[in-house]
């Protein structure tokens, strides 16, 4: 070090002490200058959910969790068909009527049991009588329908309208619930 | 393979699989079919289904020729006939309409009524139409001709209930069963509920 130097230092240091003089107009050269900016526009709720929905990111997805969103959607894609179809119908339950003094079975069979002997046996009304009698639960629709008398006799229904779209030949009725 | 690689196509498949599995699998009911005829029914099911036709009135005409008996060509013959009739009933009935109104409808072009009458018939009335569509087949089929009945159901459609046209046509069966021709039995009825519907002097 040299003694010198240290003259120089103090000078500086007392330089560097002294106070800055401002000029008086700063303030207000500075305040008119931001003035002159324009406002920036604080972000609604909306644009800053907007801002969040739409920024890029990145989603972690293990493959075994990918398979199962995969899953969910196909799901979700064969489920929304049914799930959008009007609510269900209605129900009305249905006596049909058959008048057969010799018969020892007979069966109501038709498109609400898909043609099924077995599924709707009808009923003597009272023991040793001739009157047969069925109760079907029917929802809204059209419904071609014949009673099958032991087993082997096509019968029509003489209280119902004909079937006219009869394919198989044979008769057939028609009953309609309303309501579809 | 890598599981990168394995699992996406895994899970394509598995969404192949699911998709496809509907439109394939064939309804266990068919099953009551002979060898021979049931792939063909089976067959026609599934474009139904896949046109957005409804299958159940198809499948219920296939069991309905196995259990009377009628050999397999006729069955065939059967489904498919019903098959383009349900189209044409959508095609004239318009993409709404339920399965319900297009079995009436496909009964209806059956007995005779041109497609125009179930435009006709969709535009004047806004309920449901199998009832009024029915009642017209029925008609058919107690006597009536074709464009009778389908005038008769065409003027009371917009206005009457469904239990009113029902009534409608037990009443005409009624005069057709004491000896009145059925074309005139119906243009009675049909005038007498317009003329009750009507607001005549007091």
């Amino acid at each position: 070090m040299f003694e010198g130097g240290r003259d120089v230092v103090d000078q500086i240091i007392a330089r560097l002490r002294r106070p800055v003089r401002i000029d008086p107009s700063l303030d207000a050269r500075v305040m008119e200058r931001i003035a002159t900016l324009p406002t920036p526009r604080r972000a609604g709720a909306v644009t800053a959910a907007w801002r969040w929905l739409t920024e890029p990111r990145h989603v972690a997805l293990s493959p075994l969790s990918g398979l199962a969103v995969a899953t969910g959607l196909v799901a979700l894609a064969l489920l929304l068909p049914a799930l959008a179809r009007r609510p269900a119908p209605t129900i009305h339950e249905l006596q049909f009527v058959l008048v057969a003094p010799h018969a020892t079975a007979v069966s109501l069979i038709g498109d609400f049991n898909d043609w099924d002997p077995a599924r709707t046996p009808m009923r003597l009304a009272s023991a040793g009588g001739a009157v047969w009698t069925a109760v079907v639960p029917l929802s809204p629709g059209r419904y071609r329908y014949a009673f099958l008398v032991n087993g082997a006799r096509w019968l029509a229904d003489p209280t119902a309208p004909a079937a006219l779209d009869n394919d198989y030949g044979g008769p057939s009725s028609v009953v309609t619930v309303a309501g579809s | 393979m890598t599981p990168r690689l394995g699992l996406p196509a895994l899970a394509v498949g598995l969404v192949a699989t699911l998709l496809a599995r509907p439109a394939a699998a064939q309804d266990p009911r068919l099953e009551r079919l002979d060898a021979g005829t049931r792939p063909l029914v089976a067959a026609l099911v599934d474009s139904a289904r896949t046109a957005g036709l409804p299958a159940e009135p198809l499948v219920q005409r296939a069991l309905e020729g196995t259990i009377k008996g009628a050999p397999g060509d006729r069955i065939v013959a059967a489904v498919r006939r019903l098959a383009a009739d349900l189209g044409r009933a959508r095609d004239a009935l318009g993409p709404a309409a339920s399965p319900p109104e297009l079995e009436a409808g496909a009964a209806a072009l059956r007995a005779g009524a041109s497609p125009a009458v179930l435009v006709q018939l969709r535009r004047s009335r806004p309920q449901r139409l199998t009832v009024p569509l029915a009642v017209l087949t029925d008609l058919v089929a107690s006597g009536v001709p074709v464009d009778s009945a389908a005038a008769a159901v065409l003027a009371l459609a917009a206005t009457s209930r469904d239990a009113d046209l029902v009534e409608f046509r037990r009443a005409v069966e009624r005069d057709i069963g004491l000896g009145a021709p059925p074309a005139a039995a119906a243009s009675v009825r049909v005038n007498g509920a317009a003329s009750q519907a009507r607001p005549g002097p007091p």
